[in-house]
């Protein structure tokens, strides 16, 4: 088959929403890297200044800039895969890069190149593989969002139809009116890091007014944050709750437009989520509801909302400037829904089995579950869909395994890396947010990353300011500078007086909390609070044998 | 008829107009909360975050320039903890750049930070670390030294390039620490979209952007004066500070409350000043004599042109004269000349060489 021309791309992606960047993965996936030509050729088909689009490609990690680039293996070097090899595999790869946690800490280390990812620990054994499910259930309450995870089909129409599938769907196009309450009643908060209440922002939007344009419900996929694969498992397994979800946030509050916001490195769940769409389409499940798929190209900011809104529109994806929020104006300036994947799954089982039944799924008080993607050293990493309120150690220990043999955990890292480590004592932690909070720390997306007693958590702290570092987007002076004085001070460099060094480091980290612009740089001090909190003896070793 | 709508700044009932924000209100009132990527005629960009004041009510601090005046407000602007982020964030961008003394003469908002730097006590000391930007020095354009190496990324060079000038010539390149200004493809200014209107170098609060040709001045020892004047390169009638040390005009700056351009210029105004104290420039009259220039005296160079002019006025008509007045001529001999063509030799053929 003849390559596409420029022309005929161009012609395939202008007229439609947000074209900018399936535009340029189609220039990118034709030529094997985004030439000047490229760029200038789509800068000039979408009517953008040239010198806007060349910056914006820049942004991304994952477009290739030089021939060849596309097919060049990328290595995860996030914090697990570290621990499994990463610096043997990409040294005996050729032409390999290292990339940012890609998503897959449940398994060997994954590499990505072109549109495939391969796991594994040598460069020989390199294979396909299939998201893993998650464990069977090892709890005594019950699931929400895994609990027909595991029926034979699943993912397939008509395995999620006998399994219950668009059944609230069904009822939500007959009457919509009861939506809103259950929800609220039901406590659902976003699943995506910032707990935000889902009844409250649908019904902002439902109240909002489109001042002449539609709304739009927006699924987060971008799943960037480190030890975070749960939005992975649920997508490949189950992608027609997310479809079923979004489909009825769209009918709750009149939204008309619909895109889901897939990061880059899950090539394979692309063909999977648009089945699913096609699947539910001719079935008439969509009416009314134009439901996209976009991929990414590589930037853990574009999960911030915000910043995701502006990739999707084509614009620099720097965050944006709060209030006015995405309810109001999100997408196209117009009111926007913007959930994580997790949270939209949730939706349809609360609707089938009542707000009281989610509520008591969580312990105590607290209501609900939510699904921790475990990893590190465990025996048994994956996803757990927890009760709200379980011990950490008992996810840890009864349900995971507990430590690999010989080995004791040392410290848990919360919300991926943004909610820094719980370590000691504070290992008796529960996993909920009023407890999290209590030790300056947040559950968010529910990556939890074990560290055991072998493990020297200077170097874990500061791999993980340097993912910072390397992910800030360069908006805002406290993030874009102090990742980078906070990373090179963990990394040996800096102050060699111990009160000196701790001093630039609290001062810097409080300057972030107070004033950064967005939640990566409010976010990326925990790391360093946790260590001085935790580890302060090996602060004093690290920041000593540099005298 | 409604009541203005107040807040309270710093214990004081304030009014302001929906849609104001804090910062905005503020700077009728105390003006000193300090920025670094404000500039009044560009979208507030929220980037730099010394504009963070405290808001009852509120878990962190807000930026003042994107937030909104709200009534009821109770906004303080200069708490102890305010203050101390301020000057971390001082002292983290003192330790991006190298130490080098940034002479006013690069541009006009060029003293911004250096001022901060000295209101917070940023000596470079505190976080030290590695440094941000990379310089241009391959640029040979004569206008615009793009010193990258003293950048400190508030990107009012892009945006003022982008919102007031619609030349989009610049952008910025990758992320976090890594951020650099650059054109199209990383090209020199030349190949790009830029017109050299010198807009972002005005508005670059560290010198970044300097203008090459006012460094020139840099060894002359006299003090950094403004004379306010109006661009005689067209019609549009831009006003102007003529940038002087001692006799030598050594820069031209737009004037930001310039009614007609509002701190903008065009190439032309901004870098086309070079003719005034030339060399090339004639320093006494002259007359023609079979074809030879030679020197003369004023009365005789004088007498000459006017019998020349009486002489085609009267032989051919009065339209027989027609007189082009230059962009390079102040606006006062501008002036003269058509006075002396309309009123003394009673035509209206007056043109000037850049009626845009
Ligand atoms: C730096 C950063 C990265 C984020 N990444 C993600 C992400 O990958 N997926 C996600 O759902 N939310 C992410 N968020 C949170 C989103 O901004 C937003 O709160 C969320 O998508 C809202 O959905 P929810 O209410 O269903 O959780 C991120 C936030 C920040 C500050
Ligand atoms: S906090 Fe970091 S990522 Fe967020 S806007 Fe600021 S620089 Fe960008
Ligand atoms: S000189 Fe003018 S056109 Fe050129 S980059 Fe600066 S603002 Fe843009
Ligand atoms: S060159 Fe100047 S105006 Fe442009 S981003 Fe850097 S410091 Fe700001
Ligand atoms: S002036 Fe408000 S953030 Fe820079």
């Amino acid at each position: 088959m003849p390559q596409p021309t420029d022309a005929e791309l161009i012609a395939t992606w202008a007229s439609q929403p947000a074209p900018l960047l399936p535009l340029l993965h189609a220039f990118h996936d034709r030529d094997g890297y985004l030439s000047d030509d490229a760029i200038r050729a789509v800068a000039k088909g979408l009517k953008m200044p040239a010198a806007d689009l060349f910056g914006t490609v820049t942004f991304y990690h994952h477009f290739a800039r030089t021939p060849g680039g596309l097919d060049q293996p990328r290595v995860c070097d996030g914090p697990v895969c570290r621990m499994r090899g990463y610096d043997g595999l990409h040294a005996a790869l050729t032409d390999a890069s290292p990339m940012p946690c890609a998503g897959r800490c449940d398994g060997p280390i994954p590499v990505l190149t072109g549109h495939t990812v391969r796991v594994g620990t040598s460069a020989g054994a390199l294979q396909e593989v299939p998201t893993p499910l998650p464990p069977a259930y090892p709890g005594k309450g019950s699931e929400c969002v895994f609990a027909s995870i595991r029926e034979p089909d699943r993912a397939t129409l008509d395995g999620y139809r006998r399994t219950g599938g668009y059944v609230a769907l069904e009822t939500v196009r007959a009457d919509a009116s009861g939506v809103l309450g259950t929800l609220e009643q039901s406590g659902l908060a976003g699943r995506g890091g910032a707990g935000f209440p889902t009844a409250r922002k649908w019904r902002a939007v439902a109240e909002a007014d489109a001042r002449g344009g539609h709304k739009t419900i927006v699924c987060n996929a971008d799943e960037g944050e480190p030890g975070c694969f749960k939005d992975r498992a649920l997508m490949d397994h189950d992608p027609h709750a997310l479809v079923e979800g979004m489909t009825i946030a769209a009918l709750v509050t009149g939204a008309s437009v619909g895109f889901i916001y897939l990061r880059y490195e899950y090539p394979q769940t692309v063909p999977i989520l648009q089945k699913a769409i096609d699947d539910a389409k001719n079935a008439g499940l969509l009416e009314g509801f134009d439901l996209m798929i976009r991929r990414g190209a590589g930037a853990y900011v574009c999960g911030e909302e915000t910043s995701l809104l502006n990739s999707l529109e084509g614009k620099h994806p720097f965050p944006r400037n709060r209030p006015p929020y995405p309810v109001t104006h999100g997408y196209d300036d117009r009111p926007t829904v913007v959930n994580n994947v997790e949270t939209l799954c949730a939706v349809a089982p609360i609707l089938r089995n009542g707000a009281q039944w989610y509520r008591d799924l969580g312990l105590g008080e607290h209501a609900g579950t939510k699904v921790i993607s475990l990893s590190g050293d465990v025996t048994r990493p994956g996803n757990y869909e927890v009760p709200i309120g379980l011990p950490l150690m008992e996810l840890v220990d009864d349900w995971a395994g507990g430590p690999l043999p010989g080995r004791t955990v040392q410290a848990a890292t919360m919300a991926g890396l943004s909610g820094g480590f719980v370590a000691g004592d504070d290992l008796s932690i529960t996993l909920d947010e009023p407890a999290l909070r209590a030790k300056g720390s947040f559950l968010g997306a529910g990556g939890i990353m074990v560290f055991d007693d072998s493990r020297d958590m200077v170097d874990v702290s500061h791999q993980a300011m340097s993912f910072f570092a390397h992910e800030s987007c360069g908006k805002c002076f406290p993030c874009r500078i102090g990742t980078q004085r906070l990373a090179e001070r963990l990394g040996g460099q800096g102050p060699s007086a111990l009160p000196v060094w701790n001093q630039e480091v609290l001062d810097i980290g409080s300057a972030m909390k107070a004033t950064s612009a967005c939640g990566l740089g409010t976010a990326a001090p925990l790391i360093t609070d946790s260590l001085l909190r935790y580890f302060p003896e090996r602060v004093q070793q690290h920041v000593e044998k540099n005298r | 008829m409604t009541d203005t709508p107040t807040f309270e700044l710093d214990g004081e009932a304030v009014p302001f107009t929906p849609g104001e924000t804090i910062y905005e209100v503020s700077q009728r009132h105390q003006a000193n909360i300090p920025t670094l990527c404000y500039d009044d005629r560009l979208e507030p960009f929220g980037g730099c975050r010394l504009c963070v004041v405290e808001v009852e009510g509120y878990r962190n601090p807000v930026a003042s320039c994107t937030t909104v005046a709200m009534a009821g407000m109770k906004v303080r602007t200069a708490t102890a903890q305010v203050e101390k982020h301020r000057k971390t964030l001082v002292e983290l961008l003192t330790s991006e750049n190298p130490h080098k003394k940034i002479d006013p003469l690069r541009g006009a908002a060029s003293q911004e930070l250096v001022t901060l730097q000295r209101r917070y006590g940023a000596t470079g000391e505190r976080f030290a670390g590695k440094t941000s930007g990379t310089s241009r020095e391959d640029d040979p354009n004569p206008f615009i030294l793009r010193d990258y190496d003293q950048c400190i990324s508030c990107y009012r060079c892009v945006r003022v390039c982008a919102e007031q000038e619609s030349d989009y010539a610049i952008s910025v390149m990758n992320r976090g620490f890594s951020t650099q200004i650059t054109t199209e493809f990383d090209n020199l200014l030349e190949d790009s979209d830029c017109t050299f209107c010198g807009q972002c170098v005005q508005t670059c609060p560290t010198g970044a952007l300097a203008d090459r040709k006012a460094l020139r001045a840099e060894s002359l020892p006299e003090p950094l004066e403004a004379t306010r004047s109006v661009c005689p390169y067209c019609g549009v009638g831009c006003s102007v500070d003529l940038m002087s040390k001692g006799d030598k005009l050594v820069a031209i700056r737009p004037a930001r409350d310039g009614g007609a351009n509002e701190g903008a210029l065009c190439v032309k105004g901004q870098f086309a000043f070079d003719f005034v104290q030339h060399d090339d420039r004639l320093a006494y009259p002259m007359v023609r004599e079979r074809g030879e220039l030679r020197r003369a005296s004023w009365d005789e160079a004088l007498d000459r042109a006017a019998e020349g002019l009486a002489a085609a006025s009267r032989d051919h008509g009065r339209h027989s004269v027609y007189a082009v007045a230059s962009g390079r001529a102040p606006h006062e001999s501008t002036y003269t000349l058509q006075k002396l063509i309309r009123a003394g030799f009673g035509t209206n053929y007056i043109d000037n060489c850049s009626r845009a």
